[in-house]
């Protein structure tokens, strides 16, 4: 089995045996080890059994986490470690070499697998890390067409993941306009952001002035334009 | 329009068995890819109950026209009918897999992602849940329109690594969301509009380990046909060691036509086009 030796001055203080499939170090005694010391943070860093290797993650901790000298954000431990916390020092034993020597193959394909996280465990960390985090998590943001003129839609809130914009009475923007297209253009959410996309119609899809033909991904404050109606794109956090 | 498609997996160098399973239907323009995961044989159980019963039940919701009420959970309203087929089939599949790694020893700690995709002459979906993707290749660029449900792509959200450093973090395999580790999934579903020549693959982790975007965009934009893509990403996985098993899907859209302009069409935008010149410049001459 492997284990941590918690050190500070080159005094042994205590040993910890990894029995669990994580551990979290931190200053808060919910932790599995805890080190008392303001250098610390409340949850300063994690350890993951994964197959039978063991990966540190800090978690975003004040002061950083350091092994062997070195900053880490994550960092798959080997025999002999020195995990510096704060003042304090763990030391990483592994298991026995012939444990680890027959575990090493399964080791490395195991980094290649795909496996799931204990999801409450992982709930449970990471909302622990959005109190501990100096940048809370970005809030919700929700895309807004704000009409400029032309219109007294006001605005228009892009709750939807595909907005379709036009003349039909399916869409979800209704623009009127002798050459308006049935579906003039769309906006849809992506992974990436908001893309416009113009779709069809003899009404030119413009943004900041320039004639969009194909798709363009939005930035706050573009100006948007279809023959005369003219509205601003924005996105604003929402609850 | 018109839909050419392939579908391919490989179980690589490394493994005995292939833990992968994808579907390809041109009629119902619905492709999904899964990538399972758990011991012994439940990893390819889970991934073919997913790609199984999502593909039926959009088949089977599309063709009736479901309701919300004939679904499974609460309806999205940000997403159109056909989005909450492709939804609540997920789900569905989730509860299916979950119950069985609950109830069944064998199936403990069974498990899989799944990259859905459906196609319709004036809509696109796509979902997925875990690590596997979509991309679609439009206009010479590429974009994905799926989510990493990882670890690290949290901590790329979060700000903590670089997209560098999540390439070799040894935390790049290990899944925040899954299906069957728990009684309620959330997958991530886009919806957009389809444009001629879109080209779309659907990939496990298999391929996008050995392989980067700027690659997957090259080839899809120069292959002429998705049956020596899919053989032409396979064998460079191999080449390069083929630690997993890898599934790739490719999918050529064509057809979709703008209406063509006409002599008639060119003047009337011509009009057009002058009238709102006429109108703006109207509008600067009034006080």
């Amino acid at each position: 089995m492997a284990k941590f030796v918690l050190m500070f001055n080159k005094q042994v203080i205590k040993e910890y045996p990894f029995q669990k499939e994580s551990i979290t170090i931190g200053r808060k005694p919910e932790n599995d080890i805890t080190i008392d010391n303001l250098a610390v943070s409340g949850y300063h860093a994690r350890v993951d059994k994964t197959g039978s290797e063991y990966i540190l993650t800090d978690l975003q901790s004040t002061n950083g986490t350091f092994v062997n000298d070195k900053k880490i954000v994550s960092h798959k431990l080997s025999h002999g470690d020195n995990i510096i916390i704060g003042k304090h020092t763990l030391l990483f034993l592994a298991p026995e070499i012939n444990e680890k020597a027959s575990a090493s193959q399964d080791a490395t394909l195991d980094l290649n697998k795909t496996m799931m996280l204990d999801t409450a465990r992982q709930r449970e960390l990471l909302s622990k890390q959005q109190v501990l985090a100096p940048t809370p998590k970005k809030p919700k943001k929700i895309g807004v067409l704000s009409f400029l003129d032309g219109s007294k839609l006001g605005e228009v809130e892009l709750r939807k993941k595909l907005t379709r914009i036009g003349k039909a009475s399916t869409s979800e923007v209704r623009l009127s306009g002798l050459f308006m297209g049935a579906t003039a253009a769309t906006i849809s959410r992506r992974p990436s952001g908001y893309t416009i996309t113009f779709t069809g119609g003899m009404t030119k899809l413009k943004v900041n002035g320039e004639v969009v033909k194909g798709s363009l991904p939005l930035k706050d404050f573009d100006t948007i334009e279809l023959g005369s109606y003219k509205f601003q794109f924005y996105q604003k956090e929402v609850e | 329009m018109l839909i050419k498609s392939a579908g391919i997996t490989d179980v690589g160098l490394k493994r005995e068995g292939n833990e992968d399973a994808y579907s390809a239907d041109d009629e119902l323009r619905f492709y999904v890819v899964a990538d399972g995961m758990g011991g012994h044989l439940a990893g390819e159980v889970a991934s073919r109950i997913a790609v199984d019963l999502i593909t039926k039940t959009f088949r089977q919701w599309s063709l009736a026209g479901a309701s919300s009420e004939d679904l499974f959970g609460q309806t999205d309203p940000s997403l159109s009918m056909y989005g909450n087929y492709l939804l609540s089939g997920i789900r569905l599949a989730n509860r299916v897999i979950h119950e069985l790694a609950s109830s069944d020893e064998r199936y403990q700690g069974m498990g899989t992602t799944v990259a859905a995709l459906a196609i319709f002459p004036s809509l696109v979906i796509a979902a997925n849940v875990g690590d596997s993707r979509i991309y679609l290749v439009r206009d010479g660029g590429l974009e994905r329109l799926s989510k990493d449900h990882t670890i690290v792509s949290e901590q790329i959200e979060m700000g903590i690594v670089s997209v560098e450093e999540a390439e070799s973090s040894p935390l790049r395999h290990i899944l925040t969301k899954n299906l069957g580790s728990s009684e309620e999934v959330y997958p991530d579903i886009f919806e957009l509009i389809p444009a001629n020549n879109d080209r779309y693959i659907l990939c496990t982790d298999g391929l996008t380990d050995l392989v980067s975007d700027d690659e997957i965009l090259d080839m899809t934009a120069m292959a002429n046909s998705p049956d020596h893509l899919c053989r032409d990403f396979v064998d460079l996985v191999l080449k390069r060691g083929g630690h997993d098993n890898t599934t790739v899907i490719s999918i050529f859209l064509t057809g979709i036509q703008k209406k063509k302009e006409g002599p008639i069409r060119k003047t009337g935008i011509m009009v057009a086009d002058l009238w709102f010149a006429i109108r703006k410049g109207l509008r600067k001459i009034k006080p």
